[in-house]
């Protein structure tokens, strides 16, 4: 394989990866502090992907005001999965949790696929993002060269909001001991709300470049993706942010160069993802950033 | 020959911090001993070391000249070492004797296939189980509750049911960890009787750690001391009594005195 | 109640059942024997999946699989050699299962053995890990189960699937069935090996402390759970007599969810309960994707509404009544007989 095709597919594996690394943020963040997977987030991809559509097409707005307001809606909608379908639980059993994220998650989407329907619906990329540059062999959408830097200042802003504010200090603690937390005085269900706020946000950031890059949205977009991501978080460490993003990448990369390498594993694509979480349950199931399990 | 327990230099460390240190012990056979200490001082630590809960860092245990500290959970108490535990670990949501039924399936003779094709020799076995059961529940006292919850049962008798259920995996060596916790002076001397009868009975050796000092100097033959990870002191009850280092590590001593 | 009483009563329920089955079989409808089909499968698979769900109190989130494994090894095998060469049009299947063709009721057998097959080879790395761990990884495993039937064209026929299976599923294979897995899983729960599942779910550690060998038990439970849903697949396929990878998504595993949680998590006639009101529920809703006429108004059916409320059903039960209908307890002759005494009692002047 040539260089520049090694090039290409090492760019694009990278603007996978941050795509990834965007979604498994929010994740870990939840499972940090609720101990829950929350199945529904994948999901929220889609929330954002056609309430900017319809941002555009509908109410005709320019697309630097739809996607923010689309972002901070879906953020919005965290908030709200997390009050319906999960904040009567807190006291539940863990399983009764997941069953209640698994079926939030099919809610929405049926929800999704009987408002707008089932036929994929063309997403208004704006010009700018699918402009292709060109430079010898390689052919690079500035999307793609967009796509981690975005993504590299919304990390650096989330870990200055975790670590530099005292609202990060809480969550940072919250993620440690629940229980002590609120005997603390500090107000869990306002940063619990923070927590799915600023993963839900990063996720729908995430959703936007997600159908720029795939302009063909549809009730179950956020599914697979959503999936992967959460397998990005495992292999980073869940509950570790910084895992996540690390994750994400790795997990962009590999799939990338995969199939790259070896076009003929190119319809195992999907069970790649799920076959590498095996294999780092089984040898560190703690993840990259986790503590070697002791026994 | 080989000491029927011993648990030789057994060290756990938890990143740099060492819970326990060159812990040693030798029980012999039908021996009732106390370990003590104050509170976080490694007493469950050496426990769950036993059992197989926690691996040795460094250090070895043998039980009848086997070597078992590598060995899993299950396999310890199937090798005759049983425990209750300083939290109620019940069943919660199955029934009294249910809860004792649990500790036969270990040294059950027939098979899944056997319960599934409802074989007449499965039949048999579980009417064995069952009465072998309930034998256990006569002794504690609890034989009439036994198709409650064990949930429901007030605290006192949850801690009997817990030291039942370990009996009945029919151990040679029985560690009860803080047995008497929560109870009033009444139900400890029932407690102190159960345990000196079942020793009587089965002559098994028993090793319990204790907070309750009277208890401990009431029942034990032999005490063991730890603080800090390391043990300070070991001997009869009237020895301990009135060993320096023990009381300093109780009360803080002289040289800790504050002001 | 004596055990003899006991005993008599069953059999007298079992003639019952299939005296009522032949009725239908001679003079009910295509449309109703087509349901009572339905709920017999149902039945079988949701009695399985309670058992690692329910009573071991693993969320295990890949009985898609097993499922998928079961249907394409029994509709592989039944099928005849011609019937294998008109469906694989784009790559002739491997040998040996282009020559190879058996009765029905072998087919199913194998369906279940290659089912528990798969379950006792997984069972390694799944059942390393507990809680949310193992979740993802059984989830990953139907995943990766309906990846390898869309991708094995000359194994699987790939997207494409199988079609033209000869219609052997009838009234009584699939309740023959789910009878015989309703008796052998409540046997098993019911025996000291149950116990010892429902110990590992209450306290893991107090079980490893009672003797019990957690990942034997578990992998027992595993492969019996396998084996009953391969063979549920196996009658599935040949009931709709065409399989395809994309009937055997997460979205399956997502019905026999509803079917547990809402007959109950833990009891096996509450996952017959949930299987019945699935099969039937699944078929009153229709309606509302048809347009209604109440009265002078006609409301336009929705497509897709069924999943919905569906999904809302399964949110306001896990979420109100939190352990489903029957919760925990089972519905034997023992509990009728209390419930009758129970019921003699209040009529009894003070």
């Amino acid at each position: 394989m040539s260089l520049t095709l090694f090039l290409q597919q090492l760019i694009n594996g990278v603007s996978l990866g941050s795509l990834y690394a965007l979604i498994a943020i929010g994740y870990t963040m939840v499972y940090g502090i609720l101990r829950l997977i929350n199945f529904a987030h994948g999901d929220l991809l889609m929330v954002t992907a056609y309430a900017a559509m319809y941002g555009v097409l509908l109410f005709s707005l320019p697309w630097f005001v739809s996607f923010p307001l689309a972002v901070i809606a879906t953020g919005a909608i965290g908030i709200l999965l997390d009050r319906a379908a999960y904040k009567p639980l807190r006291q539940a059993p863990r399983i009764s949790l997941l069953i209640s994220a698994i079926g939030a998650s099919f809610l929405m989407e049926n929800l999704a696929l009987v408002l707008v329907g089932g036929v994929p619906k063309p997403f208004p990329r704006p010009d700018f993002f699918g402009f292709v540059i060109k430079a010898g062999d390689l052919h690079i959408m500035v999307l793609t060269i967009y796509s981690p830097i975005i993504t590299l200042l919304l990390v650096l802003g989330l870990l200055y909001i975790v670590f530099k504010t005292r609202a990060g200090m809480a969550m940072r603690a919250a993620s440690r001991d629940f229980e002590a937390t609120r005997l603390m005085g500090i107000n869990l269900d306002r940063i619990i709300a923070l927590t799915f706020l600023l993963g839900s946000s990063l996720a729908a950031a995430s959703g936007i470049m997600w159908a720029m890059k795939y302009p063909q949205i549809n009730p179950f977009m956020g599914v697979i993706p959503g999936l992967k991501a959460f397998i990005a978080a495992v292999i980073g460490g869940i509950g570790n942010i910084v895992g996540a993003v690390l994750g994400g990448f790795l997990l962009g990369l590999c799939e990338i160069l995969i199939v790259a390498l070896l076009p003929s594993l190119a319809e195992y694509r999907d069970a790649f993802a799920f076959l590498l979480l095996i294999g780092v349950l089984l040898f560190r199931p703690t993840g990259i950033m986790g503590e070697p399990v002791i026994q | 020959m080989s000491s029927f327990f011993q648990m030789r230099h057994v060290t756990r460390e938890f990143g740099g911090l060492k819970a326990v240190s060159d812990f040693s012990i030798t029980l012999e056979r039908g021996e009732l001993t106390g370990l003590i200490g104050p509170n976080g001082a490694g007493k469950t630590t050496v426990f769950n070391m036993i059992t197989g809960i926690l691996r040795p860092t460094a250090g070895d245990i043998t039980w009848n000249g086997e070597n078992i500290t590598r060995l899993p959970s299950h396999l310890i108490t199937a090798r005759g070492i049983a425990r209750t535990f300083q939290n109620i670990k019940l069943f919660a949501d199955m029934k009294v004797l249910e809860n004792v039924m649990v500790s036969c399936h270990y040294s059950m003779d027939s098979s899944f296939l056997a319960a599934m094709l409802g074989l007449p020799k499965h039949g048999r076995e579980e009417k064995r189980i069952r009465k072998h059961s309930l034998k256990y529940l006569e002794e504690a006292g609890l034989a009439p509750l036994a198709s409650e919850k064990a949930q429901n049962l007030p605290y006192g008798l949850q801690r009997k049911l817990e030291i039942a259920r370990a009996l009945a995996t029919q151990p040679g060596m029985l560690l009860l960890d803080e047995p008497a916790a929560g109870m009033n002076p009444m139900e400890k001397m029932e407690l102190a009787a159960f345990i000196r009868r079942i020793r009587e009975k089965s002559g098994i050796t028993i090793f319990l750690i204790e907070h309750d000092m009277k208890f401990v100097m009431n029942i034990c033959e032999r005490i063991k001391v730890i603080n800090y990870g390391q043990s300070i002191a070991e001997g009869t009850p009237d020895e301990i009594r009135s060993d320096p280092e023990v009381i300093s590590a109780y009360l803080g001593g002289p040289s800790h005195a504050q002001g | 109640m004596s055990e003899k009483l006991k005993f008599r009563l069953n059999v007298v329920s079992l003639v019952f059942l299939f005296g009522v089955l032949f009725l239908f079989s001679r003079y009910g409808s295509g449309y109703q024997v087509r349901i009572l089909n339905n709920i017999a499968i149902f039945i079988t698979m949701a009695v399985s999946y309670n058992l690692i769900n329910g009573v071991c109190g693993l969320l295990h989130l890949g009985p898609n699989g097993f499922i998928a494994i079961g249907a394409y090894t029994s509709a592989l095998l039944s099928m005849t050699p011609a019937e294998k060469q008109i469906n694989f049009i784009l790559e002739p299947v491997i040998w040996p299962i282009n020559v190879i063709q058996v009765p029905f009721v072998v087919s199913l057998i194998a369906a279940g053995v290659v089912a528990a097959s798969f379950a006792f080879l997984i069972s390694f790395p799944v059942l390393r890990v507990r809680g949310d761990y193992l979740a993802i990884v059984t989830l990953g495993f139907g995943e990766v189960v309906r990846v390898l039937c869309n991708a094995g064209q000359s194994v699987t026929n790939g997207p494409l699937g199988l079609k033209g299976l000869y219609p052997h599923t009838n009234l009584w294979w699939s309740w023959g069935v789910a009878a015989l897995a309703v008796v052998v899983i409540q046997r098993l729960i019911n025996s000291n090996y149950g116990l010892a599942m429902k110990a590992i779910r209450e306290d893991e550690t107090a079980a490893k402390a009672m003797g019990v060998d957690p990942f034997r038990c578990l992998m027992l439970a595993f492969l019996v759970s396998a084996f009953f849903s391969g063979i549920a697949g196996g009658l599935l396929a040949h009931l709709i007599t065409t399989i395809s990878p994309g009937l055997f998504t997460f979205f399956l595993t997502f019905n026999l969810l509803i079917m547990i949680v809402v007959g109950c998590l833990g009891s096996t006639t509450g996952a017959i309960i949930g299987a019945v009101l699935f099969a039937w529920g699944g078929e009153a809703l229709r309606i509302v994707e048809q347009p209604m006429e109440i009265g002078p108004f006609t409301i336009p059916g929705i497509p897709g509404m069924r999943m919905v409320i569906f999904s809302l059903i399964l949110m306001l039960v896990i979420l109100f009544v939190r352990k489903g209908i029957m919760g925990r307890s089972e519905l034997s002759w023992n509990s009728v007989e209390s419930m009758l005494a129970g019921w003699k009692r209040t009529q009894k002047p003070p």
